[in-house]
């Protein structure tokens, strides 16, 4: 049997994160979901620090920009900078559609952009697309490592 | 800034560089006699008196020090005076310094001419009246102190223009979590939990949404409107007839609704922002297309001519017209000349369109008449300036 697809979103709005939650029960089979609250701690997850010692590897990374802290930016340009880690691949997902954002991101290595829609039920559906195209389509470095 | 009147009584001193430093005059003479009587004279006025004895002299000081006006010996060994303010010309800090000639030579034509052809401003002849050189001397640095004021209003002005421009980017921008939010939950509110609500509970939720979605329209509106001057102007052919019907298909749904007719000339090709002709067509049309008594069909005709290296266009509707009253408010933000409720919108398109065309060396205006309809025109130059 597969391993439930892990899903690591770093997130600081409550709200969003029940979005998020809700959106993914529509999808099947289920994911897991882990959150962490800021920039900070994601990198803790990510590397297994302080409370994090025995989580799993997340197979996708759902990442907010503004944040407390460590904002997405900072967590980005850290998680893509560290051979550990540096091959998940990243879902800026953000309220912010600012072209200085996107062209930011996309420079630091981000796997995609993705604005948060407005609408609640086409927030439900990019959620469904994203973990979809992540899950079913691409191809992930971990996959290849099997026989 | 700082209140330097009272330490300079000549006045001129509330006027100075905010460093409080006064302005400087250079004196050019080959003879320190000259030197020390000029700067006998001209000791009254507010100002920092620097002495040359040379050309060359002068050119050093010019490299260290900024002048509001020089006075320049013109019969001088080595480099005269002439020479001296022809090098001193080329350099930047000197542009626009007022150079007065000092000379002994008759008032032959020949040197007049001369002087003008480098640029001199004025010239006083030897000998010398003191009063005419004081007075000479004092207007040039109240022009000099004057202008110093000026730039720095303008700094500051733009300054706290930029800074109010972003903070509504700013603003606006960590807007649109919340408002997103708030539609989010009244919504999933309304699907989940709508059924157990009565009738006034839903009314409540929906204009809860209503709202939400009307705040994120001005939210989106004023971004766009910030982002106008903050993003790199990009300059391009742009097919200004291909662009009106990509916004007319926008329209689609509304044109159909309203039977609206809306014809158009075959628009030109000019080098200009891509952007900017879609921000005009989709306002302009978009107002065209609303501002409509809702009787008659609205009829829309897009225009385009050239005249002295400009294209015109225009934009005319016979839609319910502008008033008189309120024509001077057309173009001011956020101004709106209807309630939301019969006419919605955010007040803040035709600003957006009018800093966007300024911005790249163009003019908007419109006439109107009440009830009979409105047409915009605007102008941009036919070859893009490259300065921008």
């Amino acid at each position: 049997m597969t391993l439930p697809f892990e899903i690591l979103l770093v997130e600081d709005n409550e709200g969003d994160v029940e979005m998020v939650r809700r959106s993914l029960r529509a999808v099947t089979p289920a994911c897991n979901l882990s959150v962490a609250i800021d920039g900070t701690e994601a990198l803790d997850y990510l590397l297994k620090r302080s409370n994090f010692q025995n989580v799993v590897r997340p197979h996708l990374i759902l990442l907010d920009l503004n944040m407390p802290r460590m904002s997405g930016k900072e967590a980005l340009t850290l998680i893509k900078s560290d051979e550990r880690v540096k091959t998940i691949p990243v879902v800026v997902f953000t309220s912010s559609n600012a072209p200085s954002d996107i062209r930011e991101c996309y420079a630091h290595h981000a796997n995609c952009y993705v604005v948060k829609p407005f609408d609640s039920g086409e927030f439900k559906s990019a959620i469904g697309e994203i973990v979809n195209f992540w899950r079913n389509l691409a191809v992930l470095p971990h996959e290849a490592a099997k026989p | 800034m700082a209140p330097t009147a009272k330490q300079h009584p000549q006045g001129y001193a509330a006027a100075a560089p905010a460093t409080g430093a006064r302005p400087n005059i250079l004196i050019v003479d080959d003879r320190k006699e000259n030197l020390l009587a000029t700067e006998k004279v001209l000791r009254p006025l507010d100002a920092v008196i620097l002495k040359a004895i040379s050309g060359n002299e002068a050119l050093s000081l010019m490299l260290r020090h900024r002048f509001a006006v020089v006075l320049l010996d013109v019969q001088m060994p080595e480099m005269d005076g002439f020479e001296t303010a022809m090098l001193m010309q080329e350099h930047e800090s000197m542009h626009g310094v007022p150079i007065i000639f000092v000379t002994a030579i008759s008032k032959e034509e020949r040197y007049a001419t001369q002087a003008a052809e480098i640029g001199a401003v004025d010239y006083i002849f030897k000998p010398i009246n003191a009063e005419i050189l004081k007075s000479k001397v004092k207007v040039y640095l109240d022009i000099y102190v004057q202008r110093e004021q000026i730039l720095k209003l303008n700094s500051t002005l733009q300054q706290s223009n930029e800074e109010l421009e972003r903070f509504a980017y700013i603003c606006s921008h960590d807007m649109q979590e919340p408002v997103r939010m708030i539609n989010s939950y009244a919504s999933m509110l309304d699907e989940q939990y709508g059924a157990i609500l009565d009738e006034n509970g839903r009314k409540y939720l929906r204009f809860m949404t209503g709202n939400a979605l009307h705040m994120r329209k001005m939210i989106l509106d004023i971004l766009a409107f910030s982002r106008v001057g903050r993003e790199e102007i990009r300059l391009e052919k742009v097919d200004s007839n291909q662009i009106a019907k990509e916004i007319l298909a926008e329209f689609e749904t509304v044109v159909a609704q309203k039977k609206a007719e809306i014809i158009f000339d075959l628009l030109p090709e000019l080098e200009t922002s891509p952007t900017l002709i879609r921000v005009l067509f989709q306002n302009l049309i978009g107002n065209a297309l609303k501002f409509q008594n809702g009787v008659s069909p609205p009829e829309i005709r897009i225009r385009a001519q050239t005249s002295e290296g400009f294209w015109q266009f225009s934009v005319r509707d016979n839609g319910i017209g502008i008033s008189p009253d309120f024509h001077g408010k057309v173009f001011t933000i956020f101004q709106r000349l209807h309630r939301r409720e019969e006419y919605p919108g955010t007040g803040i398109g035709l600003s957006t369109c009018k800093k966007f065309i300024e911005l790249c060396g163009g003019e908007i205006w419109f006439e109107s008449k009440l009830g009979k309809g409105t047409e915009f025109f605007f102008t941009l130059p036919e070859e893009a300036k490259r300065t921008l």
